[in-house]
């Protein structure tokens, strides 16, 4: 109570920060919508005097961008769907079953979370390379999909279901594959949802990998058309690059909006062992 | 695949009857859970851990059909190797302003937002965390507008002051603070979240009970917040210089390419530059297995006290 008069002060702090990481992205979306003259003269004007879609029309005569929006789109989902699938199923054998080595296994899998991807690129690289698919969707994909991230969660997420339901199903004698496709993956739905969201985010923005496998041009995902509008010794064509940003960070946003919640709680709960 | 199984299950159960077939089935069904996560992980990260270790001994171009070993010479220029030295010192530098922008800061804004704004916390919650969800392109796009030092928003701000914005990109030091800043855009909302959960798990009693004692809000904070918090920080410290140290390749790429004269550069970037661009793979592989272990380090650390944790807890 005797904080409470002094707690605008922090609130104007916060705002500041608030701010900070949003007056950018604002800005980025207003310049997009501005001729290159007009981005420099009214460069902070937030509100465009005369909103033009010319910025995206020229990006689509420059570069092939539905072409790069679904080479993007199709190598996340098949990250994300692969990560969460193969993310279930090992979660399961961790939380259901009990083997020798158990413990072991969990901790080498868990550990490759903090292996630097310096370490695995020049073997994965000659891995995709050996099997043709350098420039390819797939070849993009795999190497992403080697994550134990969503075991951890997966496994969190289970620890939760009472252990006297999948007991009881197995005491009925209900097979495991009926257990896990009727039982666990219905009651997981939420977990499922947001570590999907946010695996396909995070594949959607991946550069690394698409860096080293991608160099023919029409396979390019949106990170490295971006990349190839920004020049490191100035004379980037901003409005141009912002259009191409502005929709790139489109999807990601739906997907926060609509599982805002569901994503910021499997966040919360990942840093609490 | 699942309809298959079922039928053959079925085939197997008429044949020898339930109990008998589930024995051996059930020793190897968590197995069978585990192979799809286990292959990948195998092939593309166990596996060549020990290829690029295998790789550090020779000199090798990533395309010539023989290599040549030459022992422990590529760890020794690791150390030696003026370039290579001006590389580890710039990931320490990375390390120490990663840690101040991304650990810290979320750290002190976090304990803001629990302890001294009552009941505002959602919207900030919600709109720090958004930048978590765009690429560091993005970023390193945004970031390389505001700091142009010819036609930025900044520039402009400052000519009416007199001042200029100075040619960043020109200098290492420089370099390393905009693109550590890039990161800081991105990874502080997520950071802050992980952080603030952690305070909120912290006993609302004990607190009561030290202000119902008149003991002062910031000392109870470091007397007996952050010690109870310690597991949860430790985890972000940790997960701040490994995820970090990934995280400024980005940047570096988009914008330096390490430069100039590997002034941005560090082991993680030098790394991809040796492998990718100069064909040195020996060297690029020498350098990864080092970075390798100074991870490894740091996973121990963070198991050695996330698992005190859970015993204080107890």
């Amino acid at each position: 109570m005797l904080t409470e008069k002094r707690n605008w002060g922090w609130h104007v702090l916060l705002i500041l920060i608030v701010m900070a990481i949003m007056l950018p992205v604002l800005f980025m979306i207003s310049n997009s919508f501005k001729t290159l003259q007009e981005s420099y003269h009214a460069i902070l004007q937030l509100i465009p005097a005369k909103p033009t879609f010319s910025n995206y029309l020229t990006l689509n005569k420059q570069i092939n961008l539905l072409r790069m929006v679904s080479n993007t789109f199709l190598m996340a989902m098949i990250v994300t769907l692969g990560k969460v699938a193969t993310g279930l199923l090992a979660a399961y054998a961790f939380q259901n079953f009990h083997f020798k080595g158990k413990r072991l296994v969990y901790f080498i899998f868990v550990a490759t979370i903090f292996v630097p991807f310096t370490t695995v690129m020049i073997p994965n690289y000659l891995v995709i390379a050996k099997m043709n698919l350098l420039n390819n969707v797939i070849g993009v994909a795999l190497p992403q999909m080697a994550d134990a991230t969503g075991i951890m969660l997966f496994i969190k997420a289970m620890g939760k279901i009472p252990a006297s339901l999948t007991e009881s199903a197995k005491v009925d004698g209900i097979p495991n594959r009926k257990i896990f496709m009727n039982l666990i993956i219905p009651l997981l739905k939420p977990s499922i949802i947001s570590v999907g969201a946010i695996f396909f985010i995070n594949s959607w923005n991946e550069y690394v990998w698409p860096t080293l496998v991608l160099k023919d041009k029409s396979s390019f995902t949106l990170p490295l058309a971006l990349q190839n509008y920004i020049s490191s010794e100035g004379g980037t064509n901003f409005p141009l690059a912002m259009a191409l940003a502005v929709i790139m960070i489109v999807p990601p946003l739906l997907i926060y909006m609509i599982f805002q919640r569901y994503i910021l709680n499997s966040i919360s709960t990942s840093g609490l062992k | 695949m699942l309809n298959n199984n079922s039928q053959i299950e079925e085939a197997v159960n008429s044949r020898y009857g339930p109990r008998a077939s589930r024995k051996p089935r059930r020793r190897l069904l968590p197995f069978l859970y585990l192979l799809p996560s286990a292959l990948l992980l195998l092939v593309f990260m166990i596996i060549p851990i020990g290829y690029t270790f295998y790789l550090s001994f020779f000199n090798w171009n990533l395309i010539a059909p023989t290599k040549e070993f030459v022992g422990l010479a590529n760890y020794v220029n690791v150390f030696t190797d003026p370039t290579n030295q001006k590389v580890i010192l710039n990931t320490l530098v990375y390390i120490v302003l990663l840690v101040i922008l991304n650990f810290i800061l979320p750290y002190f804004i976090s304990l803001i937002v629990n302890f001294f704004i009552g009941k505002m916390k959602g919207p900030y919650k919600i709109l720090f965390f958004i930048p978590s969800l765009f690429s560091l392109v993005v970023g390193a796009m945004l970031f390389s507008w505001i700091l142009n030092p010819v036609s930025g928003p900044l520039a402009l701000f400052l000519r009416d002051f007199g001042m200029k914005v100075p040619q960043w990109t020109n200098s290492g030091a420089m370099a390393i603070v905009v693109i550590c800043l890039i990161t800081n855009w991105k990874v502080f909302g997520y950071n802050f979240i992980l952080l603030l959960t952690g305070l909120g798990a912290v006993p609302k009693n004990i607190l009561d009970a030290a202000a119902l004692d008149g003991v002062p809000k910031w000392r109870v904070i470091w007397n007996i917040v952050l010690p109870l918090n310690r597991g949860v920080a430790i985890y972000v410290f940790i997960l701040t210089i490994v995820q970090g140290l990934q995280y400024v390749f980005t940047p570096i790429n988009v914008i330096t390419q390490g430069g100039p004269y590997y002034g941005s550069s560090n082991l993680l970037y030098h790394t991809y530059l040796n492998a990718f661009v100069l064909y040195k793979t020996g060297n690029a592989s020498a350098l990864a297995t080092v970075t390798f272990v100074i991870f490894l380090i740091l996973l121990f650390i963070e198991i050695k006290f996330v698992e005190g944790r859970h015993k204080d807890a107890d």
